[in-house]
């Protein structure tokens, strides 16, 4: 994947383009909103990690200028404010995603994953499907081997999540975010329990196991290679 | 330097302004009163005049014209008080009778100057050719209209002298008075700016719009006074309870450096050592989001929040972890409740709660979270059967990072209560701490919607 980092202070942007890289990706770094905007519109890159202060330009203003010019690419933002209001701001700017610094390292690799796969055209999925296991949208409906399992409303969403992320390791952060629109971090492990009581309605009783978890990152439902 | 500054004051300003005011309508005043009354003494002059001659004629004319002189002169002798002035001489023009000199007939009115009572005066009169050819002068000293006229400006120059006298004296006095209430203020913003908050303005309780103005300052510095307690509180607690965490990475780092041989052990050092800048980190993030909801300026609540839904919405959440820990968590709630809220807050506020609840009690516990309305209130509470909290530190928890010794050990910040009440107090709500027979019941009382 090309990714741009637009990004003023160095350190942090050394740091995100070589672990970027470590991960395959190939990284270009600017260190003023101008040259960030600049950059972003005369090449094609797969995503944009912008920082919202930036000098001679803000984070916010380059994305809105890109999405009024109809550039459409995957927006990461980054900041240190951790307001009230900057989460909605970012995103009504146009921003896909929201990390405030300083996060894990694990952190950023699955959100820019994500956002990658993010479907760029229109077709809504209504149907998942990750070896035997399926999920059906419009019906709402789960079934493992063929066997429908009843789920509660919020687990159905849970593992709704996890399919669309299939094959990815999806963090704590991103689940609280957008299946418990909860965006501070509960000190009860909400996830967990959630989590472990989705794992033994559909894993339990069936091999291969599909939902692992991944030490000191996250989670990651997907088939057995 | 005081009378100068008196001189400034716009109260002195309003006042000479007054005064001018008050001098101008005296003049007007005197000048209409001067002309009227003038002209109406002038008016009455040639009246009596004329009245004065009917009534010689008359008499000359029942008692003969002959007897003429001796009427003038009984009339000269009657009216000597009013200076009347009289002068009959004959054809040839020579004085017959009169007090004044025999003169040129002049007929009609006239004013003339004449020897008179030793000395000239102004005499205004008016001649008649008699008809036997005789010449009749009748007249009046003019001097009582003149006096009249002096006595007019003197009385009212006088009335004009105690008017500016009185204005600059009262003035002078309202300028005085209002100054040194001023200055009480004054002085008391000098203080505070010197660094003493404890100085406040003092009122007299005459309830008048100084004392309003002191009231209402006073309130001001009150608030300010709090902001800046709570802050300098903030500080050193964040210097505090900074320092010791950091102190602790500090000497597991030195140590890792010093004692730990293979890569496992760095590694695990490392691990540890981020977690704890983590939650470093954390506790940064949370006094950061205490202070952003502090300092938010409007009352939080743009959009009506349906408080059952979230609330029942958040129990669901919660309830398997709570079944984790061993406790169960119900949900006992009114339906339909709505309040204008901010529901991100409201969200954070309930989840800090029943976080609360979930970590400090004990298995088997049983929490709930209840939304109902109270008397034109809207109240949500969440109570455990943990082991609660002495009502003597009720006060005490709200505090940032104030802590009971119990709760010392387990894991958090101490910011979570202060959070929520930062929350209630955007939202204009009460929190209050309460005791559920056995453990704690928090109970946040927000008003509800008119």
């Amino acid at each position: 994947m090309r990714i741009l980092v637009v990004e003023d202070d160095a350190e942090t942007s050394a740091y995100l383009a070589a672990g970027l890289e470590e991960e395959g990706h190939l990284v270009s770094c600017s260190r003023t909103g101008r040259d960030g905007l600049f950059l972003a519109m005369t090449e094609n890159f797969d995503l944009l990690v912008v920082d919202r202060m930036l000098p001679e330009l803000d984070g916010l203003t380059l994305v809105k200028t890109l999405r009024a010019g109809r550039i459409d690419t995957p927006v990461l933002f980054l900041t240190t404010m951790s307001g009230i209001d900057d989460r909605v701001t970012g995103l009504n700017a146009g921003g896909d995603d929201y990390l405030v610094k300083p996060f894990a390292f694990s952190e950023l690799v699955a959100r820019v994953k994500a956002l990658s796969r993010r479907p760029r055209g229109t077709a809504v999925e209504t149907r998942f499907k990750v070896a035997d296991l399926e999920l059906d949208l419009l019906k709402r409906v789960v079934k493992r081997g063929g066997s429908e399992i009843a789920l509660q409303p919020r687990e159905f969403r849970l593992l709704e999540y996890l399919m669309r992320h299939a094959g990815q390791v999806v963090t704590r952060t991103m689940l609280l975010d957008n299946v418990w629109n909860y965006h501070f971090d509960p000190r009860t492990n909400v996830v967990e329990s959630h989590l472990s009581r989705l794992r033994t309605k559909i894993d339990k009783g069936f091999t291969p196991e599909l939902i692992h978890t991944v030490r000191g990152a996250g989670y990651c439902l997907r088939a057995p290679d | 330097m005081r009378r100068i500054k008196l001189f400034r004051t716009s109260s002195f300003r309003l006042a000479l302004l007054y005064a001018g005011l008050f001098t101008a309508s005296v003049l007007v005043l005197f000048g209409v009163t001067y002309w009227f009354a003038t002209n109406y003494a002038a008016q009455d002059e040639s009246n009596e005049i004329a009245v004065e001659f009917a009534s010689i004629q008359d008499e000359a004319r029942s008692s003969g014209q002959d007897r003429l002189a001796a009427i003038i002169d009984s009339h000269l002798r009657l009216r000597k008080d009013v200076r009347a002035v009289y002068l009959l001489q004959d054809a040839a023009g020579r004085k017959i009778v009169g007090n004044i000199d025999a003169m040129t007939p002049i007929m009609g009115a006239t004013t003339l100057d004449r020897f008179l009572d030793g000395e000239t005066r102004q005499i205004r009169a008016q001649g008649y050719r008699l008809d036997n050819g005789d010449y009749l002068l009748v007249g009046q000293d003019t001097s009582t209209l003149k006096e009249m006229k002096a006595l007019i400006v003197r009385a009212f120059g006088f009335g004009l002298m105690v008017t500016l006298v009185l204005a600059v004296i009262g003035s002078a006095i309202i300028s005085t008075t209002v100054l040194k209430r001023l200055d009480a203020v004054s002085r008391t913003a000098r203080a505070i700016v010197q660094g003493d908050f404890s100085h406040r303005v003092p009122t007299r309780g005459t309830d008048d719009e100084f004392d309003e103005l002191a009231a209402s300052m006073n309130a001001m510095l009150d608030r300010i006074e709090d902001l800046m307690r709570s802050m300098r509180q903030v500080s050193n607690d964040i210097a505090h309870d900074l320092r010791t965490p950091l102190s602790r990475l500090r000497q597991r780092l030195e140590r890792a450096r010093s004692r730990a041989h293979t890569v496992e052990e760095l590694q695990e050092a490392l691990g540890h050592s981020i977690a704890q800048v983590d939650s470093i980190l954390e506790t940064f993030g949370a006094l950061l989001r205490i202070a952003q909801i502090e300092a938010g300026g409007k009352a939080a609540g743009t959009a009506m929040v349906d408080v059952s839904k979230l609330l029942a919405g958040i129990v669901e959440d919660f309830a398997p972890a709570a079944e984790d820990h061993g406790q169960r968590l119900v949900a006992d709630v009114e339906p339909g409740l709505s309040i204008p809220a901010d529901p991100e807050l409201l969200t954070q506020m309930i989840v800090n709660l029943i976080d609360n609840a979930i970590r400090h009690s004990p298995q088997g516990a049983r929490i709930s979270a209840q939304a109902k309305s109270v008397a034109g209130t809207l109240e949500l509470a969440v109570s455990d059967t943990g082991p609660g909290i002495p009502p003597q530190e009720w006060e005490n928890v709200l505090r940032p990072f104030y802590r009971l010794e119990a709760s010392r050990t387990t894991e958090g910040s101490g910011l979570g209560l202060s959070l929520v009440a930062a929350i209630a107090k955007r939202h204009r709500a009460k929190l209050i701490l309460g005791d559920n027979a056995p453990g704690l019941r928090v109970s946040v009382l927000f008003p509800l919607a008119a």
